[in-house]
């Protein structure tokens, strides 16, 4: 009786140790869950990306994205193809070299914060224009397409940062800007959902 | 405990140990008082019964109420000890400081003669902060304006004054030679001027008894001090020559460039850019763009040097630089430098970088209309504190005129490349409070751009454009709002 008992207790202890391990092997993993659903439909969205010739400063190409429920999905996905870079000539990519965006949050107010990985900073060329260049590619893509989003702020590493590589300020969100671009003001049928 | 208590006793008395009592000439436009101002926690107290009483103004001085009230017709003016607040004929005005009592003498921030007293004297006291001098009412004074140039072997100090001077030189102290101005007073652009070359360490303007002068301090080497006037004694060059070499082989000051003569000849107030800040971009640690051909750090900083000096001898203005070394600065002390000396025009200068080799992109940036909009009116409709990102708003359309002159002068002196305006929010133009930008030259990554950049000819041509662009800029409308 008193043994089993024992073992019934050791039995319970040795559960919960099992059950924490398995929490403790990835504490900070999201579940993966898709970006959109096999129903969603597609829909195009402008995403901007700087150019070749300096003039303007950002080009747009067309690209694809699936219309999910959820805008911070919509949102993640065009950030994932900014981060894939373009597939046209005549434009180069945004981000530097390995920059992943890693979370993104948006306010009730319509401001998205965008924490981006070091590498946004660290690998950054440096250099006036191609800051610009980079920072606008961001907004300009997220703002363009979600009318919901008003405003981008971009943190790096997870904290705020002054600059971006010394130059571009981020203390504040940005609103989109396309006088750096050729493209139309946006018509009112974008990837929202209504 | 011990350490807390003085702690507590400098919290508590720190006001007074930092007390440094200096003369303060009051200038009238028929006399002149020199007062001793007790300067404390850099607020100027001035000893206002002496002030009052030169005014002529009568005065109450109650020691029982501890105020003071001075009549002047039916107006009345009240002040009260340990009070910053004032009353004239019942209206409150707040000063910076409160207003102290000591040895029956009463002590006032120098504010409150230009809040204040001017309402019972019915004239303006003109009072610029860091300035040890109060002119009062349409007293005549002209600027001063004083630069100082190494030439090969001798140093040379060049004096513009806005109406005719004449200068005396006194060697009673061979290293402090003083140049005594004979005029009433005058308004120095600059205070002081730090040279530092083998001959000349500074230059102070100094009027603390009320005569103006100049103290010079020189180093040892200096055999002779030779003064030149020019300009119907508006222009005064004084050179100082170097012991050993034979002071008639010093060569004779030669005159000032035909330019610079018919910009001295308009009266001052026509040239509006009188202090020019030049900010050579990157420096220390921080190269910039880096490449083969060199760093944007070292680039800009040698275009900056010859850009003050054409900028000195082309439109007489003060030329200042961030930094005059290879050392490095954040983008809040680059544009502090702008805006302690109250430049006039604030102008970064930086070097492009391009992924992309063939593109040899310069544009010309001014900070982004409407940064910081939505923050600065969830702080409230008062604008009485604006965060200092938002210091470029002031001069917002000055900003806009001085682009637009910079891009029309580069295109016709630099024929082939372009040179874009763009709106952008730029950490070192947002806390500039006057028309300020920025400009990207050609992209360094690129080697026959590179190279142009580094040739003295290219250079040549970029200073020049953008030396006629500022000149241009000091007689703009836009110029003349700082």
């Amino acid at each position: 009786m008193a043994l089993g008992f024992f073992v019934d207790v050791i039995g319970r202890v040795q559960s919960v140790i099992k059950d924490e391990s398995e929490t403790e092997e990835n504490p900070f993993q999201p579940p993966a869950q898709p970006l959109y659903d096999p129903t969603d439909p597609p829909v195009s969205v402008k995403l901007f990306f700087p150019s070749a010739s300096g003039d303007p400063l950002l080009a747009v190409e067309d690209e694809t994205i699936f219309k999910s429920s959820e805008l911070t999905n919509r949102a993640l996905q065009i950030l994932q193809k900014v981060q894939d870079g373009p597939r046209k000539g005549g434009m180069f990519p945004a981000l530097p070299k390995e920059t992943k965006v890693q979370e993104i949050f948006i306010s009730e107010q319509g401001t998205a914060i965008v924490n981006f990985s070091n590498t946004l900073a660290t690998n950054h060329p440096g250099g006036v224009e191609s800051e610009l260049a980079t920072i606008y590619s961001i907004v300009n893509s997220v703002t363009y397409n979600l009318p919901e989003i008003k405003e981008v702020k971009i943190l790096i590493g997870g904290v705020e940062k002054e600059t971006l590589a010394g130059h571009c300020l981020l203390l504040l969100p940005l609103q989109m800007d396309l006088s750096v671009t050729n493209a139309t003001p946006r018509v009112e049928n974008t990837a929202s959902v209504r | 405990m011990v350490v807390a208590a003085l702690g507590a006793a400098l919290f508590i008395f720190g006001d007074r140990i930092q007390a440094a009592e200096t003369s303060f000439p009051i200038y009238f436009p028929d006399s002149k008082l020199v007062v001793k101002a007790d300067v404390t926690n850099r607020t100027v107290y001035v000893p206002i019964k002496e002030i009052i009483a030169h005014t002529g103004l009568p005065f109450t001085d109650s020691v029982a109420l501890e105020t003071l009230t001075i009549r002047s017709g039916s107006n009345q003016l009240v002040i009260t000890k340990n009070s910053a607040l004032i009353s004239f004929n019942g209206q409150i005005i707040l000063l910076p400081s409160p207003i102290l009592r000591e040895d029956n003498r009463w002590l006032a921030p120098v504010e409150f003669l230009t809040m204040g007293l001017s309402k019972m004297t019915g004239s303006a006291f003109r009072y610029r902060p860091g300035t040890a001098r109060i002119f009062v009412g349409n007293v005549d004074v002209p600027e001063l304006e004083m630069n100082a140039q190494t030439l090969g072997p001798i140093t040379r100090l060049t004096l513009r004054s806005a109406a005719p001077i004449n200068l005396e030189l006194k060697r009673d102290d061979p290293l402090k030679p003083v140049l005594t101005i004979n005029r009433g007073p005058l308004d120095p652009v600059r205070e002081r001027i730090d040279h530092r070359d083998r001959l000349l360490r500074s230059v102070t303007y100094d009027d603390s008894d009320g005569e103006s002068k100049l103290i010079l301090d020189v180093t040892r080497d200096v055999a002779d001090v030779r003064i030149t006037p020019a300009n119907n004694n508006r222009i005064f060059f004084v050179d100082l020559l170097r012991t050993g070499e034979a002071v008639t082989a010093a060569p004779p000051p030669t005159e000032p460039p035909a330019t610079a003569t018919a910009k001295a000849d308009a009266p001052a107030t026509n040239r509006r850019v009188r202090v020019v800040v030049i900010d050579p971009g990157h420096g220390g640690m921080d190269t910039g763009a880096r490449t083969a051909a060199g760093s944007e750090k070292d680039l800009t900083l040698t275009l900056a040097r010859r850009l003050r000096t054409a900028l000195q001898a082309r439109l007489g203005a003060t030329v200042l630089l961030t930094r005059d070394s290879d050392v490095a600065l954040d983008n809040e002390a680059r544009s502090a430098v702008a805006n302690n000396n109250q430049a006039n025009l604030f102008v970064s200068l930086h070097i492009g970088y391009s992924a992309d080799k063939m593109e040899a992109a310069s544009s010309i940036y001014i900070m982004k209309d409407g940064y910081g909009d939505a923050s600065s009116e969830a702080g409230g409709k008062d604008q009485l504190f604006l965060p200092w990102y938002l210091g470029y708003k002031v001069h917002r359309q000055g900003s806009r005129t001085a682009a637009n002159i910079l891009q029309q002068e580069l295109a016709k002196g630099i024929s082939g490349w372009k040179f874009p305006i763009r709106h952008a929010p730029l950490a070192v133009l947002s806390s500039a409070t006057m028309p300020s930008v920025l400009i990207e030259v050609g992209n360094l990554n690129n080697t026959v751009n590179a190279q142009t950049l580094l040739e003295t000819d290219f250079q040549t041509r970029l200073i020049n454009a953008m030396v006629d662009a500022i000149h241009r800029f000091s007689e703009s409308p836009q110029a003349a709002a700082n």
